[in-house]
């Protein structure tokens, strides 16, 4: 013999008190029918009702509270056209909105590219003592201030003798293969 | 992972897809309009033609502009005299304050009339939005006559250089011209030969230089060491440097500073110190120059004066730095009020074996290229032409 699913006494309450949805009712009534367990809580359930129905009021001046509030609410009502009239609450407010949804997309764009560094290359004319680099390889001379740079190159890479001068310069020369004549490259830091 | 981390990526990747292509594009410039060339109207040389080679371009790429130059300019020599050495001044705008450059072609011999093309070949990386003007500009600096006279605004020295390589040119050819004559062609091929092996043989650093931040005679940081230079005397200079000093760490040299006394009878206005390094191996290397400043020195007979330079030279090889372990300074180059110059003679250059680490001259390198590939019959009609 099986076991049976009985409904959850919420729903057995809502079916006493005929507050339930008619496919539900018709389910629970068809449940009732055969259940003694189910039928006693429903039972119970209605006299439950029945005796919140009508419940003990105390002994009090009604209609003195009633004109007593009232009193107190045209009281504040004058006092408050005495200090002058009250911004009316609007449920929608325009620029409001946008001044949210702009303060949204900033918090949101910040969120998304918060790890994010843009390569930017400075506008300004850098000084020349500004970490201004010289350097030679065996094929051009180069100087880098940052991410601008400037590079003499040995015509078609051709190898180069070097020479380094302390004062701030390197010269670079190569034959040029074409013509075979000597062509001397240099740069300087100033 | 949660579903910030997957909205996000979700995002970023779409945004990286539309924006992508805007920065990854090529925009073709024209690299004519980038450029500038300047000649003085009385300038003893003619623009004849520009020519742009293969790769020359001039792109925007994101934010920044690279251009990309490899020309030949072919210019005419329109004076009386044959020229022997043309330097060209190249700047760019962003780089105001300095960082300029020169193409120099020493070891000419072009009569009136012909045309020679001095290739120049630039690359240059700045931001897109200093677009106003041409990105290069190209003026000429100066040119060498075979009298020795100037023309131009020597705004480089390049009347002190052109004249250097020249004097250098003449020496280099009366020492092969001397060879062939005493011990034939065949004396002059062994010279010729020993000539490429040492060119072969020349160890060759990389190096940067930079400012050095700091002045000259500040407090030695703790991690340098103050090292002293050791001095090569070539007989014949009239120039000879008395102690010397720069401040070492690791691979970097910092602040040079040679005291020199002028034993001539004759004022000296420049002087170049040759500065040879040796490595933590005990190879040496020609590390640079230590020039005296352009503008001040005049060097009266006996005197002394102290050459010194603000600057920190950084040595490496193949990428891997160079210890430095010792120094070596020569005279090598001296130039007198009445603008003569004196150069180390050959006999010089072969007192020392440390001197074979130095550059061959301009003259000796391209003596020996034509021996190289065009043969001894070549060389020697080479050396007859003047």
């Amino acid at each position: 013999m099986g076991t049976m699913n009985h409904p959850r006494d919420n729903d057995l309450a809502l079916l006493a008190g005929g507050e339930a949805g008619r496919i539900r009712r018709f389910l629970l009534d068809r449940h009732v029918r055969t259940c003694a367990d189910c039928q006693e809580t429903i039972a119970e359930y209605r006299e439950l009702r029945s005796a919140m129905a009508e419940p003990g009021l105390p002994d009090l001046n009604w209609n003195f509270l009633a004109a007593d509030m009232r009193a107190n609410i045209r009281l504040g009502l004058e006092a408050g056209a005495c200090v002058g009239t009250t911004h009316v609450f609007r449920r929608w407010n325009p620029k409001l909105g946008i001044a949210f949804a702009s303060l949204a997309f900033l918090v949101v764009a910040g969120f998304f590219l918060r790890d994010l560094r843009p390569l930017r290359i400075p506008n300004t004319v850098p000084t020349v003592d500004a970490a201004t680099v010289l350097r030679s390889t065996g094929s051009e001379v180069e100087i880098r201030t940052g991410s601008r740079s400037l590079a003499l190159l040995n015509h078609h890479g051709d190898a180069a003798n070097q020479t380094v001068s302390a004062r701030g310069d390197i010269e670079t020369r190569y034959i040029d293969s074409e013509t075979g004549a000597v062509t001397i490259n240099n740069v300087y830091l100033q | 992972m949660s579903i910030f981390n997957r909205t996000r990526t979700a995002v970023l990747a779409c945004a990286f897809l539309s924006v992508t292509p805007l920065f990854t594009q090529e925009t073709a410039l024209d690299p004519l309009s980038s450029l500038k060339i300047d000649l003085p109207p009385d300038a003893p040389l003619n623009l004849i033609s520009t020519s742009m080679g293969d790769g020359s371009r001039a792109t925007s790429r994101g934010g920044a502009i690279v251009l990309d130059l490899h020309m030949g300019l072919t210019l005419r020599n329109s004076g009386l005299k044959h020229i022997r050495g043309v330097t060209l001044l190249i700047t760019a705008q962003e780089f105001a304050p300095g960082g300029k450059g020169s193409v120099a072609r020493p070891s000419i011999d072009v009569p009136p009339g012909e045309n020679f093309t001095l290739p120049i070949d630039i690359r240059l990386v700045r931001p897109v939005r200093e677009t106003a003007g041409p990105l290069v500009r190209v003026q000429l600096d100066g040119v060498l006559f075979d009298d020795l006279s100037f023309y131009g605004p020597n705004k480089l020295n390049s009347q002190r250089a052109l004249t250097f390589w020249e004097v250098e040119a003449q020496r280099d050819r009366a020492y092969f011209k001397q060879a062939l004559q005493a011990r034939g062609e065949k004396g002059l091929q062994q010279e010729i030969l020993a000539s490429l092996a040492k060119q072969a043989d020349r160890p060759q650093l990389d190096v940067s230089l930079m400012r050095n931040g700091r002045a000259v005679g500040s407090t030695v940081p703790a991690t340098d060491h103050v090292a002293q230079f050791a001095f090569l005397n070539l007989p014949g200079a009239p120039v000879q440097p008395l102690e010397g000093w720069a401040a070492i760490s690791g691979n970097e040299a910092r602040s040079p500073q040679i005291e020199v006394v002028n034993n001539s009878g004759k004022p000296v206005r420049y002087v170049e110190i040759g500065w040879l390094v040796k490595d933590k191996q005990g190879r040496e290397y020609l590390a640079g120059s230590v020039p005296a400043s352009e503008t001040t020195m005049v060097l009266p007979p006996g005197q002394r004066t102290r050459l010194q330079q603000d600057t920190a030279l950084k040595f490496s090889r193949s990428g891997r730095p160079i210890e430095i372990d010792g120094m070596t300074a020569y005279v090598s180059q001296v130039e007198f009020a009445d603008g003569r110059v004196w150069v180390p003679s050959r006999r010089d250059l072969d007192s020392s074996p440390l001197l074979r680490v130095t550059a061959p001259s301009p003259e000796e390198q391209r003596l020996a290229d034509i021996y190289s590939k065009k043969g001894l019959a070549a060389l020697v009609a080479e050396l007859n032409r003047y």
